[in-house]
């Protein structure tokens, strides 16, 4: 338009506007949408194969096959649903931190802290809200597509109308536990003062609460007491089926006891991962980053671990078993009976995926949120010097802190539990040719299960990365510079 | 005008013909319009000027964080229109110190490790030499018992003090600080101002600080005036008194 050519020169592109982070809020509908699509599809199935079982009139002991079914599906999409949980008390976490000065102003103006605490829960229900109903639809949908499918394919006959008022359960607690979780991850805006509005731009990294002392203490006595449990329903196992039951019951609260204390467990063992990655610059950086907020971090990491303990869980029990089965037998167990195991251990282990997927949704979301949040700090970081592929590689190195060491914790813990619950219900069940009982084996590990894992752990990591390093290699040292 | 470009006193830094401008069309604004002017090496020189008077862009441009419209700029001998993003990046990692308003230290690392991440973003340890020099700037800066906080444990002028020492510390030939006072009371703010005098003093170090107090730009060697993107004035050191009074005339002036 002039004679002044206009001559792009070094930095040339202009900054790109970061998202809000308001952006957040979409996982949050997604993790809702997924968990309560997921339970209505399994009840829609559980309500379908009970309808198909109780109309076998050759099959014994049909009603506890259905109860057992029924128990089996509301567990998992018991443990979907507080995966998602976990993700959007995160998310709501995290938002909050990012809106301190929104919140202030808000104060300023005359908001007391309770109304605006309220004001956050409110969006959670909207957003649960919204994301159930659209879990309702896709999971009803779902099934509307598949169990016809399951008519011709398997070609079971039965009565079964779909749409049934208990369709809506899942919707419904979704609802009502996304609403929860926004409540208690937004317990932080009660500490923002009116103060924050107008004061200076101090830095405002304050440490999280690591839990108080009794929810310590309540974790430790959960984690202890449950092993003993787990321990003691494995010695009985050698005597009953039924010290299943027991080990059960210590497995569940050994877990709880870890998740409770997670903020107390994952930050060594993000520190442990953390050296791994070697003591440049960037690594360095990532590992005190992974750390900035303990309790977010370790909550997210649980979800992951959560994921990975039951998948993993599933293949040792259905491996061990079959070691289990030849050692007490002295040799191959009948076909039917493997390919039996083998297609539960499949089933269960896809069903449990879906926790897993809920929590990479978390971690996607939480490193995103993150950068955008640190997007003045990445600014000095280039203006000082970093290139933008050390601050892709540092953001890269965030990200696999934390996949690696929930995975490798998960592997480690889904080892045990698959191997305790495998010993404690066969342990005492002789088994032909031999009959030899009690029969103790230690660990069998399948290979090509956590060959996958650490596959996916990988493409996790990478996908969990893309969003965050692009955002924050888009950041320009101006950013550093300019006010808030 | 007191100082061009074209004289033989070597300079830290310097541009040419530089013209900024921002958006297009009906919006097009000029931020710098032809601005020529060169920092003198050693020398501590103050930037002064209304708000939108282009005083940051000038900054920005000349310490390669934004990319000029047309023009050439040089730090030291070398052009840095022109050059890749990663090339400026290396640039600024070694030759360019920078002191902010919001002190701007990473807060998850402690005092240390913030004044010796220009040497480590580089992916090498401090020089023996280096390590010498870093012990004597903690050692000028009151920071002696602190390298192990972190700086949300530090009050704002041992924050700005932190902040200054990561500047020196790889020795650049500039030093860009903005406003490096404004969120520091006067005290405070007096004493960073000495301790970045001292540094160009004592040890020659080129400084360019942007700021609106007329306080602060006392204690520089040379004060640069910018208005509506062009160098309005350039004076050597002056009173706090004169600079107010001349603001104050242009203000009325304008």
């Amino acid at each position: 338009m002039s004679a002044v050519a206009e001559r792009p020169v070094g930095v040339s592109r202009r900054p790109r506007r970061l998202p809000r982070a308001e952006r957040g809020l979409g996982a949050s509908v997604l993790v809702a949408a997924i968990s309560s699509g997921f339970g209505t599809l399994l009840i829609a199935a559980t309500g379908f194969i009970g309808a198909w079982l109780l109309a076998a009139p050759y099959l014994a002991g049909r009603e506890s096959v259905v109860a057992v079914v029924a128990i089996l599906s509301a567990l998992l999409v018991g443990v979907a649903m507080f995966v998602a949980a976990i993700v959007t008390t995160n998310t709501f976490a995290t938002i909050v931190a990012g809106r301190t000065r929104q919140i202030a102003l808000m104060r300023l103006i005359g908001a007391s802290a309770r109304s605006e605490r309220a004001r956050v829960a409110r969006q959670g229900l909207v957003v649960g809200a919204v994301g159930a109903a659209i879990g309702l639809v896709g999971g009803t949908a779902a099934a509307a597509v598949l169990l016809p499918v399951a008519r011709t394919v398997w070609g079971i006959d039965v009565d079964y109308a779909l749409v049934q008022p208990t369709l809506a359960a899942p919707a419904v607690i979704v609802t009502l536990t996304t609403w929860a979780a926004a409540w208690a991850g937004s317990r932080r805006v009660l500490e923002v003062t009116p103060l924050q509005a107008i004061s200076g731009a101090t830095e405002r990294n304050r440490s999280e609460a690591v839990g108080g002392r009794g929810r310590r203490i309540a974790a430790g006595i959960l984690f202890l007491g449950g092993s003993l449990v787990l321990a003691a329903g494995i010695g009985l196992g050698l005597l009953s089926p039924l010290g299943v039951v027991v080990a059960f019951v210590g497995g569940i609260f050994s877990f709880t006891g870890l998740s409770l204390g997670a903020t107390v467990i994952m930050p060594p063992l993000l520190r442990v991962t953390g050296r791994l990655f070697g003591r440049s610059a960037e690594a360095r950086l990532a590992a005190e980053n992974a750390l900035r907020y303990p309790e977010r971090s370790s909550r997210m990491a649980i979800g992951v671990v959560m994921g990975v303990t039951l998948v993993t869980m599933f293949a040792v029990a259905s491996q061990s078993a079959r070691q289990v089965l030849i050692t007490s037998g002295g040799g191959e167990p009948p076909e039917e009976l493997l390919s039996l195991m083998d297609t539960f251990a499949a089933i269960m282990m896809s069903l449990v995926a879906v926790s897993a997927v809920i929590a990479a949704v978390g971690l996607v979301n939480l490193l995103t949120l993150g950068v955008i949040q640190r997007r003045r700090e990445l600014g000095l970081l280039r203006t000082l010097g970093f290139a933008a592929p050390q601050i892709r590689k540092m953001v890269l190195i965030e990200a696999a802190h934390l996949t690696v060491t929930s995975v490798a914790l998960g592997l480690v813990l889904g080892v045990v539990y698959g191997w305790a619950g495998a010993q404690s219900l066969l342990g005492s069940i002789g088994v032909p040719p031999l009959f030899s009982s009690p029969t103790f084996v230690l660990p069998s590990i399948p290979w090509v299960t956590v060959a996958i894992v650490a596959l996916a752990t990988a493409l996790l990591t990478g996908v969990a990365a893309v969003t965050p390093t692009r955002l924050a290699t888009a950041v320009s040292p101006i950013d550093a510079l300019a006010g808030d | 005008m007191q100082q061009l470009p074209t004289d033989t006193a070597p300079m830290a830094a310097r541009v040419q013909n530089l013209t900024k401008t921002f958006g297009a069309g009906e919006s097009r604004v000029h931020a710098l319009d032809d601005v020529t002017i060169g920092l003198r090496r050693g020398e501590f020189t103050a930037i002064m000027g209304p708000s939108g008077s282009g005083k940051s862009t000038l900054m920005h441009v000349m310490a390669g964080l934004d990319a000029a419209t047309s023009g050439r700029v040089f730090i030291g001998d070398t052009e840095i229109t022109g050059l890749s993003d990663l090339e400026l990046t290396v640039l600024r990692r070694s030759r360019v110190g920078f002191v902010f308003q919001s002190f701007n230290l990473v807060p998850t690392l402690d005092v240390l490790g913030n004044i010796t991440l220009p040497f480590e973003l580089a992916g090498r340890s401090p020089s023996p030499e280096a390590r010498r020099r870093i012990d004597a700037l903690v050692e000028s800066m009151g920071l002696g018992g602190r390298l192990r906080h972190r700086p949300h444990e530090l009050s704002g002028g041992q924050q700005q003090r932190v902040a200054i020492a990561r500047a020196l510390a790889t020795r650049p030939d500039l030093i860009f600080a903005d406003e490096p006072t404004g969120n520091l009371d006067s005290r405070t703010g007096r004493e960073v101002l000495g301790l970045l005098a001292t540094a160009s003093r004592e040890h020659g170090q080129s400084i360019a600080m942007v700021t609106h107090d007329p306080v602060a730009a006392s204690h520089a060697d040379r004060v640069i005036f910018l208005g509506d993107g062009r160098v309005v004035a350039d004076t050597p050191r002056q009173s706090a008194e004169a600079i107010s009074a001349y603001m104050l005339s242009s203000e009325v002036g304008a």
